[in-house]
């Protein structure tokens, strides 16, 4: 795959962070700082990184470390501080986002908010006495997409109904969101002319809208219904924008596959994703029937790790394998060196990865 | 002179009544629109809504964007520059020091209480200031007028 690896992620991140944990976050070698995935904040508790999915404590100099004692410490202030510089010191502007527990960032990045719950009767209210935060740094792998997008068109105009899967943290989403970058744009080296593309970005993360902007490339031709849930999302969708392809992410519950029926019926596609380890997995689940075998999705591209590789695969309805590709380990050079004491502790850091930039 | 001095203190009671029609469009942007307070104090400078309190309102927009700063502390940096330009007291100016300390700190319904105290707190202080306006304006008024006289009688 070709993998468009932004440079200076950290950058979104550090303008948001105080003083005394940037300039750690800044001291953190360039080359680790490309692998980092999460960025944990806890008072009181040791700063963590997440480096392409092993956690790591990290000290004041910005190097790592295995003993909690010698990592930096975030006080409860800082802690305090960064929610507040994380919501541009407007609470009240991302109330809603912090009910949900988390807020998008401008460049697509996401914070994680732990407090204490306020409840309103039974719906959370909002969330008080910050403890800790989670940066999550996005990154948008455009291009990802690519070798998999001949096998799901149908067509110069249309494409099949497709469903990407995959257990946690390999990489739907970003698979996800290039394919509607590609279906929205079209490709020339795919023969195939651009189509309207409505988002339903429940959580999100697959536009990452940033005071209604989308921080990622989704196409020319894409509409985003930012934090709507997928049944009426759809609806929405159908109803006002005419959409050809409507993408959503994790679909879960019996109304998602009901909504995805709907949009069938009103003559729209669909690509979506769904945590599951394969087809047969994905059947046995609550409602995900309806939507398996004749009449539903026709196309399913399956992810995976195994033995610290990657692969992709695409299938059609009837589990006829189309294109099968075994990646590169991925893990960079920097996390490779300073795990090497042992190739177990690699293949189980890669095993949690979330998807990972070639070194 | 006497006169300037009249004007002065009429500019500042209307100064605490724009503040006070300020915390309304404040009200609006942030409580039902739910926009960002920098956006908020950039949109009051930008429509030129804010009157006199335009610079104080541009400034603090510029230093919550730029700076990381809260509310509290852009305003009060934001104040202590514009002081010079605005036709207030420095005990006014002590007394509105404390405006941004709670905006942006809780959810809308918080704000909401916190802009109506502060329009109290505007209210009493204009009414002050028109009091003021009254009896120290005229008094600026007449002592002027009378001191004019007496220089034009010791001239002829």
């Amino acid at each position: 795959m070709d993998k468009a690896y932004q440079a200076g992620d950290l950058s979104r991140i550090s303008n948001y962070l105080p003083d005394r944990i940037k300039r750690v976050v800044d001291r953190i070698s360039p080359e680790m700082a490309l692998c980092l995935e999460e960025l944990r904040i806890n008072a009181g508790i040791p700063l963590v990184g997440v480096f392409s999915g092993l956690d790591c404590f990290i000290a004041e100099d910005g190097s790592f470390t295995d003993k909690p004692e010698t990592a930096f410490h975030a006080g409860r202030e800082e802690v305090e501080e960064l929610f507040y510089r994380l919501c541009e010191h407007s609470v009240y502007a991302y109330q809603e986002d912090i009910a949900r527990g988390f807020l998008t960032l401008k460049g697509g990045c996401r914070a994680g908010i732990c407090g204490r719950v306020v409840y309103q009767g039974q719906t959370i209210k909002g969330l008080k006495d910050i403890s800790s935060v989670c940066i999550r740094v996005s990154r948008e792998l455009k291009g990802c997409a690519e070798e998999v997008f001949p096998f799901i068109r149908s067509g110069r105009h249309d494409i099949c109904n497709t469903m990407v899967i995959s257990p946690p943290r390999c990489g739907k989403t970003t698979i996800l969101r290039d394919l509607c970058r590609i279906i929205s744009t079209g490709s020339r080296k795919a023969d195939f002319a651009g189509l309207r593309t409505v988002i339903v970005d429940e959580r999100s993360e697959i536009a990452a809208c940033y005071r209604g902007v989308a921080q990622n490339d989704c196409g020319p031709r894409t509409d985003v219904l930012d934090g709507c849930r997928k049944p009426e999302g759809i609806e929405m969708a159908l109803r006002g924008m005419s959409p050809a392809v409507i993408v959503v992410d994790e679909l879960g519950s019996r109304q998602d596959a009901e909504s995805v029926r709907m949009a069938w019926n009103a003559g729209a596609r669909i690509i979506a994703t769904a945590h599951a380890y394969d087809i047969s997995d994905l059947r046995e689940r609550l409602g995900f029937g309806m939507l398996i075998g004749k009449g539903g999705f026709e196309r399913y591209v399956v992810l995976g790790i195994r033995d610290g590789k990657r692969w992709i695969k695409v299938t059609d309805a009837y589990g006829n394998q189309l294109y099968h590709n075994n990646q590169t380990p991925g893990m960079p050079y920097g996390i490779l060196r300073m795990l090497s004491h042992g190739d177990d502790a690699v293949c189980e850091a890669e095993s949690q990865a979330a998807c990972v930039p070639e070194a | 002179m006497g006169m300037m001095l009249s004007a002065r203190l009429k500019a500042r009671q209307l100064a605490f009544r724009k503040l006070k029609d300020i915390l309304l469009f404040l009200e609006n942007e942030m409580c039902a629109l739910g926009k960002p307070l920098n956006k908020v104090f950039e949109d009051l400078a930008k429509g030129n809504y804010g009157g006199v309190w335009t610079p104080v309102f541009h400034r603090s927009g510029s230093i919550l964007k730029e700076q990381s700063l809260d509310a509290g502390s852009a305003w009060r940096i934001a104040l202590e520059e514009a002081a010079a330009a605005l036709p207030l007291a420095c005990e006014d100016l002590d007394l509105l020091k404390d405006f941004g300390e709670l905006l942006g700190k809780s959810d809308r319904e918080m704000q909401q209480a916190v802009l109506n105290m502060e329009k109290e707190k505007l209210s009493a202080m204009e009414q002050k200031a028109k009091e003021a306006a009254e009896t120290t304006g005229r008094l600026y008024r007449n002592l002027g007028a009378l001191l004019g006289a007496a220089m034009v009688i010791l001239l002829i």
